[in-house]
């Protein structure tokens, strides 16, 4: 034992010394969202017996994304419900919430708090029936007229977590009762329009105690399964808001969700405790949780390895990754994939107006040879915008262009020459992937400037159109959601470089006069149909449209890591579940902790 | 600026301190005058500091409303993200409305929390100050001993010791040296908490746990940039100063000589660095906070220049900058209880 104990020693002081050599990288790396990383070893099998009561666990977060809550946790206002989506789920709940089966798979849209959904025949009407008897934790019914007060305040609130819908303002606002017009006006800025609330009264309505309709004026295919990433998910409680006010409901707010919150300290450290009013018999296992905000991955492991935390949320960091797997303490588990890099391409100046030039970065980009040698195969390679964890996942898109070194030369000498600006964000593994690409097309005989940024920078070039090329990630769990298709090669997005439609001098210019590309088309036409097979068809014709036109050469999926010390299971956790936005949701009501 | 040249202070005391003490000279004209001559250049000079951070916050890349609403949000819901931070109105209304508003106590909101900044301010500012003053005090305590210790036999063992640790050290940046201490006190030997804080009200033990990784991280740095200062300072004393010579024939000893004689003339240089380094030790809470997860004024501020909150950033500056200002105001004070030249007019 004695001899064990020293070799752990020096083990220790020997692991101490190579980390010390990343703290270096680690700087002022306050990382900003990630954007997937991968990992050499395989995830971890999923628990066996029994999920056991009691105990409690603190779960770190990455300051520069769900750590962050700086617009406070109010789902109806907050900006940041998509990255927040830890401390939401276990105040709120949710109405519905995405669950797969335990390695991953088979991905779905399950009611929550909701007992069901249906669309009309028409697509145009969904019908939400929630479940009977459930109570926030101030013991106030979640009823169909507090949904309704709440979606109205989340669409009216200015918050961009709200999802972009089509209501149907046409209808008449039905007779309601003035203590609830009052409320839902109290709960609202005061400069709001009051006739546009009116007439959101007429387009969701409460159709009995438990029953919400939305009406939409066009049918809206990502809605629903976009629902678990939104603040339409998330149900406060207007009795609690009444009478706590908007800062106080902000910082400390009401739900029915597992846990009620005990401590907020803003971006720092969120408490909660157990709530005894929870609709689930038996749920949630654990007494209580914390969140505490880091600033960056290896700070976050060392919280880890301090016996400070027990599990960390989307760690994205290759090096910590490989660790924590071999680390005999912790238990490492990749989500399942969903979005794969990509190289888009500015289409709209420079070499790449140019198709020529943007087949060359196709032929020679080895995102294989990168996944092997980087990740040590785990990525799962996709020639379009989602792997195998997402919906519309076709691996292999017929006519793509795969490596051919010798191909890309050709052209780069058919071009006279090919000089790229290659820029992605400022984390860790998106930069070695980019040092690789700057390497691989070198060698093809294209001249590579690489840049990393931080994230408001990306945000910025792309606003002014000051790109060439940049590595991302693209897709969710369903394309649409999120920072989905649209997002990246819809061509009045701001943050993509496909071509603006015939006769547009800009994207404004697009939208107001209506114009739109074949692309555009395609991308409208998957949302505006809620028939999954036909958006399957929809999706599939958009990734041929992107790799005939070579918009960008996909590459590999990667999930970051959840990691967790031995002991703590649970959905989302050592069974993963796609990620919605960037992050895999964890379903904190089912958490738990084995007990000695 | 280099005050610890002239005729020694242990020479020329014996006028104006005898007839009345230094403490009473304070509230005498001339300090008063020196405090008023000062506060003169401060009140504009901290005015300059506001506009030039609201320029430089209003120069930086980025459009904040974007940023704040993030990728996938419409142009509509970015407008109205824009509205509502105010960011609408025109850059010199919104600073003449935030000068306006400090000025008569209003520090403003934040336009991302919406939250008042002095309440933000009254929740930080406390967990900046305990850090800063424990690393101050600190770094203080570690550096004297060394110092005097270094300086009583330069070249012997000790002060070659004293010299080669704090200069290995000193190559440290704060924010390596914070993450060893991490390695080494929280990771492997499990002794301190890596990250938090504890407040005061949690108990005085908890919260001296809480602080003891970051006031390190701060303290070590500073102090072996002290006691290498101090210690250069004693012995170029120790070797040049008649008085020295003077205490020496009178029979003094050693360590009288140099905590006497040297040490209060080293002061001088000593105090100058230290006024300097009160801004970079405030500065330097910015990181250290953000590694150790503590919520204190640095965290408030990177947030802040992270998501363009300009209330915030520019009052976070502002009181970076005023405590460094009225550091360097203290300093000159203390010069003037010091020296009398300082205090009779040749400053």
């Amino acid at each position: 034992m004695r001899t064990n104990g020293k070799g752990h020693r020096i083990r220790q002081l020997l692991r101490l010394g190579a980390l010390v050599t990343g703290v270096a990288l680690m700087a002022t790396a306050c990382g900003a969202n990630g954007s997937g990383s991968g990992d050499a070893g395989e995830a971890n099998d999923p628990p066996s017996g029994e999920a056991q009561s009691g105990g409690e666990i603190t779960v770190i977060l990455d300051s520069g994304f769900a750590g962050d809550w700086s617009t406070g946790l109010d789902s109806s206002t907050s900006n940041g419900v998509g990255a927040n989506l830890p401390q939401n789920s276990s105040i709120y709940g949710g109405l519905f919430t995405l669950e797969a089966d335990p390695d991953g798979s088979n991905a779905q849209l399950v009611p929550n708090q909701a007992e069901s959904y249906e669309w009309s025949e028409d697509g145009l009407t969904l019908t939400i029936t929630l479940r009977e008897g459930i109570e926030f934790s101030d013991g106030t019914p979640l009823n169909a007229e507090a949904v309704v007060w709440s979606w109205i305040r989340s669409l009216s609130s200015g918050s961009t977590s709200a999802p972009t819908i089509n209501l149907d303002l046409d209808r008449e606002t039905p007779d309601l009762d003035q203590e609830f017009i009052d409320s839902v006006f109290d709960a609202l800025p005061a400069d709001v329009d009051e006739d546009l609330i009116m007439a959101r009264l007429g387009a969701i309505q409460a159709v009995d105690d438990l029953t919400v309709e939305m009406y939409l004026s066009v049918p809206n295919g990502s809605l629903v399964n976009g629902l678990p990433a939104g603040n339409l998910n998330l149900i406060g409680s207007p009795t609690a808001y009444a009478e706590m006010g908007a800062e106080a409901f902000s910082t400390t707010p009401v739900g029915a969700g597992p846990f009620v919150v005990t401590s907020n300290t803003q971006n720092q450290r969120l408490e909660l405790e157990r709530n005894e009013n929870y609709f689930k018999d038996g749920l949630p296992y654990l007494d209580a949780i914390t969140f505490q905000s880091v600033a960056g991955d290896q700070v976050a492991y060392q919280t880890v390895q301090a016996g400070q935390g027990d599990v960390i949320e989307g760690l994205s960091d290759i090096n910590l990754i490989e660790e924590a797997d071999n680390n005999p303490n912790l238990e490492m588990h990749l989500g399942a994939p969903t979005s794969p890099y990509v190289v888009q391409l500015n289409t709209r100046n420079g070499p790449f107006e140019d198709k020529r030039a943007r087949e060359a970065i196709y032929y020679a980009t080895d995102f294989e040879s990168i996944n092997q040698g980087l990740f040590g195969g785990a990525g799962e390679m996709s020639q379009s915008f989602t792997a195998s964890g997402g919906l519309f996942h076709h691996p292999e898109v017929p006519g793509y262009r795969e490596y051919d070194p010798e191909r890309a030369a050709e052209i780069v000498d058919e071009l006279g020459g090919l000089h790229v600006d290659l820029m992605t964000t400022d984390l860790s593994t998106a930069r070695r992937v980019m040092t690789a690409l700057q390497t691989q097309w070198q060698e093809a005989g294209i001249v590579v400037d690489i840049h990393s940024y931080p994230l408001g920078d990306i945000i910025t070039k792309f606003q002014a159109g000051e790109w060439e090329a940049i590595l991302q990630t693209a897709g969710a769990w369903d394309p649409s959601v999120g920072i989905g298709v649209a997002v990246r090669f819809g061509s009045t997005s701001p943050f993509s470089g496909t071509p603006l439609p015939e006769g547009a001098e800009s994207a404004q210019q697009a939208i107001d006069e209506g114009l739109q590309t074949e692309l555009d088309v395609l991308l409208e036409a998957a949302v505006l149909t809620v028939d999954e097979a036909e958006r399957e068809e929809h999706y599939r014709a958009i990734s041929q449209y992107i790799s005939d036109e070579a918009y960008g050469p996909f590459g590999m999926a990667f999930s970051p890591a959840q990691v967790m010390r031995q002991g703590i299971h649970g959905p989302g956790l050592d069974e993963p579940i796609p990620a919605l936005a960037v992050n895999q949701g964890v379903l904190y009501d089912r958490v738990w902790v084995e007990q000695p | 600026m280099n005050r610890t040249t002239g005729p020694p202070v242990a020479e020329r005391d014996t006028g104006a301190e005898k007839r009345d003490g230094p403490l009473t000279q304070i509230a005498g004209s001339p300090i008063l005058r020196l405090i008023a001559r000062r506060l003169m250049i401060v009140v504009p000079l901290l005015f300059v500091v506001s506009a030039l951070v609201f320029l430089l916050m209003e120069a930086l890349p980025g459009d904040p409303a974007r940023i704040q609403a993030g990728m996938d949000a419409s142009e509509e819901q970015v407008e109205a993200v824009r509205t509502q931070m105010g960011l609408d109105r025109p850059g010199y209304v919104r600073y003449l409305s935030w000068l306006g508003g400090a000025l008569s106590g209003d520090l403003g909101h934040s336009i991302i929390s919406d939250r008042e900044v002095t309440t933000l301010l009254g929740e930080r500012l406390p967990v900046t100050l305990q850090m800063a003053g424990m690393a101050f005090v600190l770094s203080i305590v570690i550096a004297l001993p060394l110092a005097l210790a270094a300086a009583r036999r330069p070249g012997g063992l000790v002060d070659r010791v004293v010299m080669f640790c704090s200069m290995t050290l000193l190559a440290v940046p704060n924010f390596v040296m914070a993450l060893l201490l991490v390695l080494v006190f929280a990771v492997t030997l499990g002794m301190l908490p890596a990250i938090g804080y504890v407040p005061l009200s949690g108990g005085l033990w908890p919260n001296m746990r809480s602080m003891i990784l970051p006031v390190l991280s701060l303290a070590v740095p500073m102090a072996c940039f002290y006691a290498r200062f101090l210690r250069g300072d004693l012995v170029e004393q120790l070797n040049a100063a008649a008085y020295i010579d003077t205490a020496r024939s009178k029979g003094a000893g050693r360590w009288r000589i140099l905590w006497l004689h040297a040490f209060r003339n080293s002061s001088f240089g000593l105090l100058t660095l230290i006024g300097l380094n009160i801004g970079a030790l405030v500065g330097g809470t910015v990181i250290i906070e953000r590694i150790f997860a503590m919520p204190g004024m640095g965290t408030l501020m990177l947030e802040g220049v992270m998501s363009s909150d300009v209330a915030v950033v520019q009052t976070c500056v502002f009181i970076f900058a005023a405590t460094a200002v009225f550091a360097n105001l203290f300093v000159d004070v203390m010069y003037a209880v010091l020296d009398p030249r300082v205090r009779y007019g040749s400053h």
